[in-house]
């Protein structure tokens, strides 16, 4: 639809310009924040999003864990959820969405609809807890998401060193490990930064094949 | 019902809302599945109807192709109709290009009933839903998300 064609707006009596240069709709990319609750997903989304955090309602099929690679008649459970999420604007014609999914830390997600599009994920562990990311790091592997894992060191702390992390989730070597500050914009962006790293490898890779 | 999740901080006051217009366990009428009391009002959703009545008993069938990021701008071509109330505060808020998600949490819409409720407004002509061509991002986007990262502090 061509705006610039967009005639004044006429309301009640009065004609309303279009102020200037129409708005052209941006092009829309996104970031998935992932992990169990209470990590800091919310708090890495308000820390790098220009608007408060919003939250959504959603549903999401989730199958026990237990049963490996469930069939067709699978016990397939939908549950409602609470998703936040921010919004940074880079330019006018592009705005970058970073969505919080919540991690219950007994299901595997069906994240398809989520991860449609997404440029990759950041999962995000609180060395307390590193079982709560298990699902989220499963799901974004099989799905063939690029994702990198945060440490959520919560004041400088961390239980385990980063190697210890690594050979907990008994992940790839090509995925980054890393360790950050939620509450920090600086701290969050270079994580995101690293995220898109490996987006942007991933989009080469693809290209030239 | 909401499910909050215990990192979210606590919700902030509705701003500019009338007291009396404001949903809580006070008002009368509508179903309601919790007691009262048991949740905060802040939490409630802004509608006592369930969503499958706001989507005519649909609870799928949204178009695939409308993702949370989508975005959403009004039709500056649509011929004024009749629309459900839900849909009027749709329309009302796309004066400015908005995702999906944005709709729907400014609206506190479930996300499904909103993905059903803008595909309704698209096929009505009244929405312009901007579906991007191409799903996988190539890299010049991401080239451009990675500077426009970059530059911020």
């Amino acid at each position: 639809m061509d705006f610039d064609q967009s005639p004044d707006r006429i309301v009640g009596t009065a004609r309303v310009g279009s102020g200037g240069l129409p708005k052209k709709a941006p092009v829309p990319v996104k970031i998935i924040v992932a992990g169990g609750f209470g990590v800091g997903k919310t708090t890495t989304v308000g820390a790098i999003s220009e608007i408060s955090p919003l939250t959504t309602e959603a549903e999401m099929t989730s199958a026990s864990v237990g049963i490996d690679d469930p069939g067709p008649a699978s016990m397939k459970t939908t549950t409602t959820i609470a998703m936040d999420f921010g919004v940074l604007t880079i330019d006018q014609t592009l705005k970058l969405y970073i969505f919080g999914t919540p991690g219950q830390s007994r299901f595997a997600f069906m994240w398809d609809d989520l991860i449609k599009g997404a440029l990759g994920a950041l999962v995000v562990v609180d060395t307390a807890r590193i079982d709560d990311c298990y699902p989220a790091v499963d799901y974004f592997e099989r799905a063939g998401l690029p994702f990198v894992v945060g440490v959520n060191t919560f004041n400088g702390q961390m239980n385990y060193n980063l190697e210890e992390v690594r050979w907990a989730l008994a992940i790839r070597d090509d995925v980054p490990v890393l360790s950050f500050d939620a509450r920090f914009k600086a701290s969050v962006r270079d994580a995101l930064l690293v995220v898109l790293d490996q987006a942007l490898d991933k989009a080469i890779r693809a290209k030239s094949t | 019902m909401t499910y909050p999740d215990p990192d979210d901080p606590a919700h902030p006051a509705r701003p500019s809302v009338r007291p009396f217009l404001q949903f809580g366990p006070q008002s009368a009428g509508g179903y309601r599945p919790t007691p009262p009391g048991d949740t905060p009002p802040a939490d409630e959703q802004a509608t006592t109807l369930r969503p499958f009545v706001i989507t005519s008993g649909r609870t799928d069938g949204a178009d695939p192709e409308i993702g949370m990021e989508t975005q959403v701008t009004i039709n500056p071509a649509a011929t004024p109709v009749r629309l459900s109330p839900e849909m009027r505060a749709i329309v009302a808020l796309c004066g400015e290009p908005l995702s999906v998600a944005e709709i729907s949490a400014r609206l506190r819409l479930h996300l499904g009933v909103t993905r059903i409720l803008v595909g309704d407004l698209r096929a009505a002509g009244q929405l312009d839903v901007h579906v991007l061509d191409n799903e996988t991002p190539d890299p010049e986007t991401i080239m451009r998300v990675i500077r426009g990262l970059r530059s911020i502090t």
